[in-house]
């Protein structure tokens, strides 16, 4: 794997030589996305390790220009996706993230009221110059009208993350977190932005991406369920806890000075405590936590005591925390042996 | 290509999998994209476009094996029972081009050997003149040529290509099972097979003789293979519908009468309907929202036009949740329809405002904590096994249910009753029934008997239909689908 890994930097810094003769950043990610192989080992370099199921939908979404819609438990990575995607492609990220009450006016656009104000106050001295010489009111009428809607033009509006997203030039990665938390309205907001990469403001009219629209990326956490339209619209990612395995190299990945062994031991110890019954179960964000804490405190072995005092680092929960107590030499004897 | 991909899809489909035109069009360009070479990638690739839900990605990764097992046979040509046999048989076929029916030699004889081996796995019915091993003749009929030819492969594209021409994906019940087994046969050609056959073994030469055996082995071996792909596609193509047709009946069956074996499904049907109830009316919630002029607000907001006050701000009020308080008469006769009520209204309960459900026979107690601590399924097992004993008494009831909760009821509360009003000649209590009726926002009866013997025997319905706003027959869960949508819309 190091040796693909290492080829695949050279071949990458390769691009960028000539991606500076082509002039943009196309090429590289073309290159990229141009299969499901690169596209793991690109997110191995950038410290994330993905199971092809993760990097298939990071391709389709590129290839089909179609919205992810990730889903899982809390802290699997779902939003690190985006963000590494971001990284990857070297394009900007754009975050939106969504709550109850979040409407159009915090999504898309606003008019910059402010502005509006002030232009008028300016414009009111000079409208005699304008009205100058007009016969009558139907002359002076039509005189504003050639006026035209400067007031609601692109010069008053202020664009909020979704319109942000349609306009860069080179396009973006769009990252719509926790979808779940918004209302049923919003949701229906984002279908027309989702499906044709547009979106339509009254007073001027439909603004669609620039050339390149944005990868687009919707997390859930499932706290209610996604209306159908909006599932249709989006492939649909779910990213369950890892495995054992997955999640070693995961550990590997992200705190590397870690020690094999303990490694080895602190995931076999997490695994064990995601089969018990918690109220809220250790997700991989807690398992590299709490590996950058056994990191800290020096940590050789696994043993009862020091478990005890970090837990809780994994579990959030004083009730689970008691529960977990009880069975703790039991699980460590478990993670410790062969 | 696209017809396996519609097919597969409709197999989906029959699994439970919802999927749209749209995302069928998604499928195919994704598919496009991957290509049907590399079996995983397939996969993930399906996986991502179809399902939508965790649950039905496992449908998906079940039904997706399933259906592209011939897919996976493919790369390694020959299995089971023709392993090992493939190579051997190649360079026999080889060799015996142009020898025709002579004599075989050497070589000849060790190959023979090792089939007859291979082959004593399947059972001889019929006692076989033994003809020794040697060269064989070469079959004449196309059926024949690609039994002998020991290509999996090949055979495995002519029976889906035969499938597909007698429209296996049509079949409906199991006893068409055979049936198209037969038609796929005779449509690869079994008629030529069989004439071969017997011509054949008659014929005075020795290796025709051979022959004759070897095809007959390899024609049973093939029907045993038509009926697995049968089988299979029956599974796919046909479970469904079969349980589509229970599930209708299920719901318009009476619910006393439903067995034992088919709660699982009952539940499943009642957790679907629940869902269409919780998307129906969920968004409804939202026009309560709005509610008084907020003026700070409003004057703050509309600072930057001037002061002007042309965009309002509301208050949004807090919905005051309304109660439901639903009484279940637990004994015998009627406990089943407790059963389905109560999941009914444990599982709305995203859209239905706090539920309190009490349960009783002669006594009447409280159960909604035993469903907050358990699984619904469990909750459900213990009130009726904790309070069915005893004989029905309506005035007792009542009584308790005064005594506990009477001062709780407000006009925003909603009362439901379940129970068949037989008070075993009892003191009905209307007095108290009149109370809840006075302090209560409704009060809904549901009794599962049918109109007209409401009044007959002990049962006390005239009295208490008095007291009550809506009395309602209530024993299908069309019945109960039916009422408890109403119920939403009123209590909301």
């Amino acid at each position: 794997m190091d040796l693909d890994n290492a080829a695949f930097c050279a071949e990458k810094s390769f691009l960028r030589v000539v991606v500076v003769v082509v002039g943009g950043t196309v090429t590289d990610i073309d290159k990229l996305a141009g299969s499901v192989g690169n596209l793991q080992a690109g997110f191995e370099s950038h410290r994330y390790i993905c199971s092809s199921q993760i990097a298939t939908a990071v391709y389709l979404a590129y290839q089909l220009r179609k919205p992810v819609l990730v889903e899982g438990p809390p802290g699997v990575g779902k939003t690190e996706l985006a963000k590494t995607t971001a990284e990857m492609f070297e394009l900007p990220l754009i975050r939106l993230q969504c709550y109850e009450g979040l409407d159009e006016a915090k999504a898309i656009y606003e008019w910059k009221y402010g502005k509006q104000l002030l232009y008028t106050q300016v414009l009111k001295e000079t409208l005699d110059e304008v009205l100058q010489g007009a016969k009558g009111f139907t002359e002076s009428v039509n005189r504003l009208h050639e006026f035209g809607d400067i007031f609601f033009s692109e010069e008053f509006m202020e664009p909020r993350p979704l319109l942000k997203a349609l306009q860069e030039e080179n396009g973006c990665v769009l990252l719509i977190d926790e979808v779940d938390k918004s209302d049923h309205e919003f949701e229906s907001l984002l279908l027309e932005i989702l499906s044709d990469y547009q979106v339509s403001i009254p007073e001027i009219g439909t603004i669609k991406a620039k050339a390149e629209p944005p990868i687009v990326f919707l997390t859930s956490n499932n706290t209610r369920e996604i209306s159908d339209a909006l599932k249709r619209r989006c492939l649909h990612l779910y990213i369950p806890f890892p495995d054992t395995d997955l999640e070693q190299r995961i550990i590997h990945a992200r705190v590397p000075e870690i020690p094999p062994e303990l490694r080895r031991q602190l995931v076999t110890f997490i695994q064990e405590l995601r089969d018990l019954d918690l109220k809220k179960v250790p997700a991989i964000s807690e398992t590299i936590d709490w590996a950058r804490t056994l990191l800290l405190l020096h940590t050789e072995s696994l043993d009862a005591t020091l478990v005890r005092d970090t837990l809780n680092v994994i579990l959030k929960f004083q009730e689970d925390i008691d529960n977990v107590d009880a069975e703790i030499t039991t699980l460590i004897s478990k993670a410790t042996k062969n | 290509m696209d017809r396996t991909l519609t097919s597969f899809i409709a197999a989906l489909r029959n699994a439970d999998v919802r999927i749209s035109t749209a995302e069928t069009l998604d499928a195919m360009s994704a598919v496009e994209l991957c290509g049907y070479r590399n079996r995983e990638f397939l996969k993930d690739t399906l996986a991502l476009v179809l399902p939508k839900t965790p649950d039905e990605k496992y449908t998906f990764d079940e039904t997706f094996d399933q259906f592209f097992t011939f897919e996976d046979v493919k790369g390694e040509s020959v299995v089971t029972e023709l392993d090992g046999d493939g190579e051997e048989a190649e360079g026999e076929g080889g060799s015996g081009q142009g020898q025709g029916g002579a004599e075989g030699e050497g070589p000849g004889d060790r190959k023979g050997g090792g089939k007859k081996k291979k082959f004593s796995a399947f059972e001889e019915l019929e006692v076989e003149e033994d003809l020794g091993t040697g060269e064989m003749a070469q079959p004449r009929s196309t059926l024949g040529k690609l039994l002998m030819q020991d290509s999996r492969v090949e055979l495995t594209v002519n029976m889906a290509a035969a499938a597909k021409e007698v429209s296996l994906e049509e079949i409906q019940v199991f006893t068409q099972k055979g049936l198209y087994t037969r038609k796929i046969m005779e449509e690869m050609g079994l008629a030529d097979l069989q004439q071969e056959i017997s011509v054949v073994r008659q014929s005075p030469s020795i290796p025709d003789r051979r022959l004759g055996q070897e095809l007959k082995k390899r024609r049973e071996w093939l029907r045993e293979q038509v009926r697995d792909y049968v089988e299979k596609q029956f599974l796919l193509h046909a479970d469904a519908t079969g349980k589509k047709l229970r599930e209708e009946l299920l719901r318009k069956v009476k619910l006393s009468n439903v067995e034992h074996r088919n709660f699982r499904l009952v539940q499943e049907v009642v957790f679907r309907m629940a869902k269409r109830l919780v998307a129906l009316h969920s968004r409804r919630k939202k026009v309560f929202k709005r509610g008084q002029l907020h003026v700070s607000r409003t004057l703050r907001h509309n600072m930057s036009y001037d002061g002007s006050i042309f965009d309002l701000r509301w208050k949004s009020v807090k919905i005051d949740r309304p109660k439901v308080f639903a009484i279940c008469d637990v004994s015998g006769s009627v406990a089943n329809y407790a059963r389905f009520m109560l999941m009914f209204l444990y599982s709305l309960e995203e859209v239905m405002p706090k539920v309190r459900s009490f349960a009783f026979s002669s006594d009447l107690a409280e159960v909604t904590d035993l469903f907050e601590r358990n699984k619904l399924e469990d909750a459900i097992a213990k009130t009726l096994r904790d309070y069915s004993g005893g004989s029905t008494d309506y005035g007792q009831a009542f009584e308790d249910f005064r005594n506990k909760c009477l001062d709780e009821i407000d006009n925003r509360t909603t009362i439901i009753i379940l129970g068949d009003a037989r008070n075993n000649y009892g003191d009905p209590r209307t007095e108290i029934l009149k109370e809840m009726y006075d302090r209560s926002k409704r009060l809904i009866w549901l009794n599962p008997e049918s109109r007209n013997t409401w009044n007959v025997g002990d049962a006390e319905m005239r009295k208490y239909s008095a007291y009550v706003h809506q009395a309602e027959e209530c024993n299908s869960l069309t019945h109960l689908e039916r009422i408890v949508g109403n119920l939403l819309r009123t209590i909301q």
